[in-house]
């Protein structure tokens, strides 16, 4: 029977447009389908997000049809049906629209460690270590290759000396770019906390790699040090998914917005071709295909699986939720050294992300930042405060807030986050403005990451106090912010009894759908999750030519 | 493409690599003077928001050229070194004809256009593709002067460059001291490569052409690319018939002072304000160079410190200083011969006193110098000047007094 696509893709974020790009490349017919709405012009974002108050993560991408028919935690804070209480929540928000959150993400790009893909082999054993804390079913030189395939996909800049064997993680290629140069407070700080350690770990200062061009490159012009990467890049130099959407529009795959996927139907002998989707004007059709990809990351995913019923025989769709503790803090250096520009941050410390450690608490990556302390409310917050409280104008007001502003500093940790059965999505009974179930989720941190999280925090005031900062602000014990990295809930093992997905991405029960994306993640380690789902979509896209070429007896290889 | 002739003494790769460097310097120099004036504000008029964030995003990547251009200048005196040669940093005043490079193309300080852009397209254009008819048409299109195009290519200056490094026999050639060679340890370029043997040197030079022309399978991503998609977004716009002026009105080929030695086209600025910022910002340029050429001149060995100050102050320099004085002439009246122009920067360079060998002799020179020109402005900023005039000249003394 001749169905209507060799693959649908259900989601244009990043996995599902490089996966669709692949594969249309390949010879195969793709459609790609998107909740989101179209985007406006980039120019048009920026304007809105210029003429935002308050300005928020949101700002540049309201628009008030998709926000009610395709809603997300960034268009509505009351989407997650969550209950509140401080410290048990989770707090990571995503965007639903054509390039998913990459619209809004940072950029950084480090990879995952050897020992993050054999957390439970390298490091198992004590009462202390999670009993969910398991290995991938493959290992970092099985995905290295597929790391170097993401970085020139997405055009990564950075230093491969500083990164070649990182705790036993070496890279065969270097990056496609030259390192973002690292900012005049990086180097500041390097200069003096670099040899020094912190417990018998040495601080070294890294360019933290991204994919921000520093050079002209796939079309896109180099940074300009805009500084609001987040929530939007006004000139395109950082890498988002509408890269490749463009790319896999372009290699012939249909793209179809404004499509929310509600229900994929089973067939007798278990296989997927129906994929049923409502469009804003609330009409029910399908589309059928040989092969489906659900891409739709860490919580919609599992939402239409259990919505579909499944892939879920052994109940672990939606399980093991996760995110990296993130926490920010602050002090007063002793001397200038002029944040609120160029990239948010240039560079890192990644000498805790791994160690014997692990074996009873989380590891976590620092991060030297170039913003200033706008996470609270600077340079706004300084002037209302010369003005009204210590009545300061004209040059007088100038040279206090000088003083004051160019002196901010902000560091902060990402802290692994370790899988926990009990941390989970699952179907509310509230409803959006389609009648579709929302997220209902439950999340508490383990303990094992709240120790990692101390540390951390440890970690950043022993920075503060070698730099000579004052007015150090290191935030109330166990509190943290989402990273945005929002991962789990559809893991990938070797085995159907405890996993949703094997080594390619396949589910265990349905032979002919895929899921692309941070859900497959059974671990995470301390890495910003981007590039690795990049290169799992890149690694599965060849696994689903292949197999299509079998169904389709058709040439396709990805 | 094979160069027309081959290079098989030293003397003969020394003299391209003054020409090379001369280029790479004076087209830096063309490109900035562009980018200086494209409009930032919306106050200035003549664009809507949306062209605004195009004017941003050319600025951004004219500037991005600029800076690699500085590079290449970088790359040919450390392969200038490498072969037992000095830097080479002087240059003739603007303009430069047609007739004074191989290229046949003039080198011009003249603002944002169709017209500057067409010169950018033909110093970088690959040799290969000179006579595509779509790249003639697009050069036609830009302006409707009937001007004969003729040209040659930056490429072809590298392509004879390289045919020396190629035939001169290794072990003779690089006679230079490996610790005089400059790396991004010593200073704040990405991409500075030691030129130490033959293999270093090619690569250096494929560094230099790769980031101009781009390869075979990936022009876009070059400086001719670039400078191919803004010319056609510019006249896209135009054919749209929208009022969008990027640019402010800066006069072409200006210079501070007529009686220095300047070249009889130049145009004097005739307004004394004006006169007295370009001044400054000539004599400021007239510096960096200098401190940066002593860097890449000698050896580093025992003067580590003092390479890596100097070349951090020029770097400071740059857009901390000679950005926005740059920025700033450009909204300042040119003077009366001139009626509706602004003025704009001549990167003079002047008669003026060379760096001695001596490390601390320098040092004492560049210090009671940039003393001398921050008082300068200090002056200034207390005059009517716009404000990235004023800012350039506090920053000016903040540098000298951290020196």
């Amino acid at each position: 029977m001749e169905r209507d696509y060799d693959v649908v893709v259900v989601g244009a974020g990043i996995a599902g447009a490089m996966a669709a790009y692949r594969l249309a490349e390949a010879g195969a017919r793709v459609l790609l389908l998107e909740a989101g709405n179209r985007n406006p012009s980039r120019a048009q974002m920026v304007g809105s997000y210029a003429t935002a108050s308050p300005k928020t993560l949101h700002s540049p991408y309201v628009q008030v049809e998709s926000d009610t028919k395709a809603p997300s935690p960034d268009s509505s804070s009351t989407y997650y049906d969550q209950p509140p209480a401080p410290h048990t929540q989770y707090k990571s928000t995503y965007e639903r629209r054509t390039g998913g959150s990459t619209w809004h993400w940072l950029g950084h790009t480090p990879r995952m460690l050897r020992s993050d893909f054999k957390m439970r082999s390298q490091y198992g054993g004590s009462p202390d270590f999670p009993p969910d804390l398991v290995d991938w079913p493959i290992t970092y030189d099985d995905l290295e290759p597929w790391y170097c395939e993401a970085e020139k996909e997405m055009g990564v800049a950075g230093a491969h000396e500083e990164w070649d064997g990182l705790f036993d993680s070496p890279r065969s290629k270097p990056f496609p770019m030259s390192m973002i140069w690292p900012s005049y407070s990086d180097t500041w700080i390097a200069e003096r906390i670099n040899g020094r350690s912190f417990e018998g770990l040495e601080y070294r200062v890294r360019s933290t790699p991204s994919a921000r061009n520093s050079e002209l490159y796939d079309g896109r012009p180099p940074c300009a040090g805009n500084s609001i990467c987040v929530p939007l890049c006004p000139i395109g130099a950082k890498y988002d998914a509408s890269v490749h959407v463009r790319k896999a529009t372009t290699a012939g795959a249909s793209l179809w917005e404004q499509c929310v996927v509600t229900k994929l139907d089973k067939d007798a002998d278990g296989s997927v071709h129906t994929v049923n989707f409502l469009t804003y004007g609330g009409a029910r059709k399908t589309v059928t295909a040989e092969v489906v990809v659900v891409a739709a990351h860490a919580i919609e995913t599992p939402k239409l699986l259990l919505m579909s019923g499944l892939a879920n025989k052994n109940d672990q769709v939606g399980r093991n939720l996760m995110d990296h503790l993130s926490k920010s803090t602050f002090g007063i250096a002793p001397e200038p050294l002029f944040p609120f520009r160029g990239p948010p941050s240039t560079s890192g410390i990644e000498s805790f992300r791994d160690g014997d450690f692990r074996r009873v608490r989380a590891g976590f990556r620092v991060s030297l930042n170039n913003d200033g302390w706008s996470r609270k409310g600077a340079p706004y917050t300084e002037i209302i405060d010369f003005v009204t409280n210590k009545k300061r104008i004209g040059a007088d007001l100038r040279e206090a807030l000088f003083a004051r502003v160019t002196k901010q500093l902000r560091l902060s940790c990402s802290v692994e986050v370790a899988p926990d059965q009990n941390n989970r999505v699952e179907l509310s009974g509230q409803t959006d403005g389609l009648g579709l179930p929302r997220p209902k989720v439950t999340f508490t941190p383990p303990d094992y990451s709240f120790k990692g999280l101390a540390q951390a925090t440890r970690t950043l005031g022993d920075i503060f106090n070698l730099i000579g900062a004052k007015e150090v602000d290191l935030g109330v014990d166990n509190a943290y912010d989402g990273a945005g990295h929002i991962m789990g809930t559809c893991r990938m093992g070797g085995s159907p009894e405890n996993s949703v997905v094997d080594a390619e991405c396949r589910t265990h029960e349905h032979r002919n759908v895929f899921i692309l994306g941070s859900s497959v993640f059974p671990t995470v380690g301390s890495p910003n999750p981007t590039l690795t789902i990049a290169a799992l979509a890149l690694r599965a896209a060849k696994d689903i030519a292949t197999q299509l070429g079998v169904t389709t007896q058709r040439k396709v290889s990805a | 493409m094979k160069p027309s002739r081959t290079v098989d003494t030293r003397t003969d790769l020394l003299k391209l690599l003054c020409e090379a460097a001369e280029l790479e310097h004076g087209i830096a120099c063309s490109y900035l003077y562009a980018a200086f004036s494209l409009k930032r504000d919306m106050a200035e008029g003549g664009m809507t928001w949306e062209e605004q964030q195009k004017v941003r995003r050319w600025a951004a990547q004219i500037y991005f050229v600029a800076s690699q251009e500085m590079l290449h200048l970088a790359l040919v005196w450390n392969l200038t070194t490498a072969i037992g040669g000095t830097p080479y940093y002087f240059r003739p005043n603007f303009p430069q004809n047609s007739k004074y490079y191989p290229i046949k193309v003039p080198i011009e300080l003249e603002p944002f256009g169709p017209r500057s852009l067409r010169r950018f397209i033909l110093y970088e254009h690959p040799q290969n593709i000179a006579q595509e008819s779509a790249l003639k048409s697009l050069l036609r299109s830009a302006v409707e002067d009937g001007e004969e195009i003729e040209f040659g290519s930056v490429g072809e200056l590298y392509g004879l460059i390289e045919s020396g490094f190629r035939s001169i026999d290794e072990k003779e050639l690089f006679i230079g001291s490996p610790t005089q060679q400059m790396t991004k340890d010593l200073v704040h370029f990405p991409g500075l490569l030691p030129v130490l043997d033959r293999t270093s040197a090619i690569q250096a030079i494929h560094e230099i052409t790769e980031q101009g022309e781009g390869t075979a399978k990936d022009r876009e991503d070059s400086h001719y690319g670039a400078f191919v998609a803004i010319l056609k977004e510019l006249l896209d716009s135009r054919e749209r018939g929208s009022g969008f002026s990027p640019a402010r009105p800066a006069m072409q080929n200006p210079s501070a002072r007529l009686e220095r030695g300047y070249g009889a086209d130049a145009n004097p600025i005739g307004e004394p304000l004006a006169q007295q910022v370009a001044g400054l910002f000539d004599s400021v340029y007239s510096l960096m160079l200098r401190m940066l050429a002593w860097s890449f001149e000698f050896d580093s060995v025992g003067v580590e410190e003092q390479l890596k100050k100097f070349c951090s102050v020029t770097i400071d320099l740059m857009p901390r200083v000679l950005l926005p004085l740059g920025e700033g002439l450009m909204l300042m009246p040119a003077g009366e011969k001139y009626p509706g122009k602004t003025a704009g920067p001549g990167f003079g360079l002047t008669r003026h006193v060379m760096l001695p060998p001596s490390a601390e002799n320098a040092r004492q020179l560049c210090r009671e110098r940039i003393k001398e020109l921050a008082a300068l402005a200090a002056d200034l900023v207390q005059r009517s000047v716009p404000e990235p005039v004023k800012g350039a000249c506090r920053h000016l003394g903040e540098i000298a007094r951290n020196f």
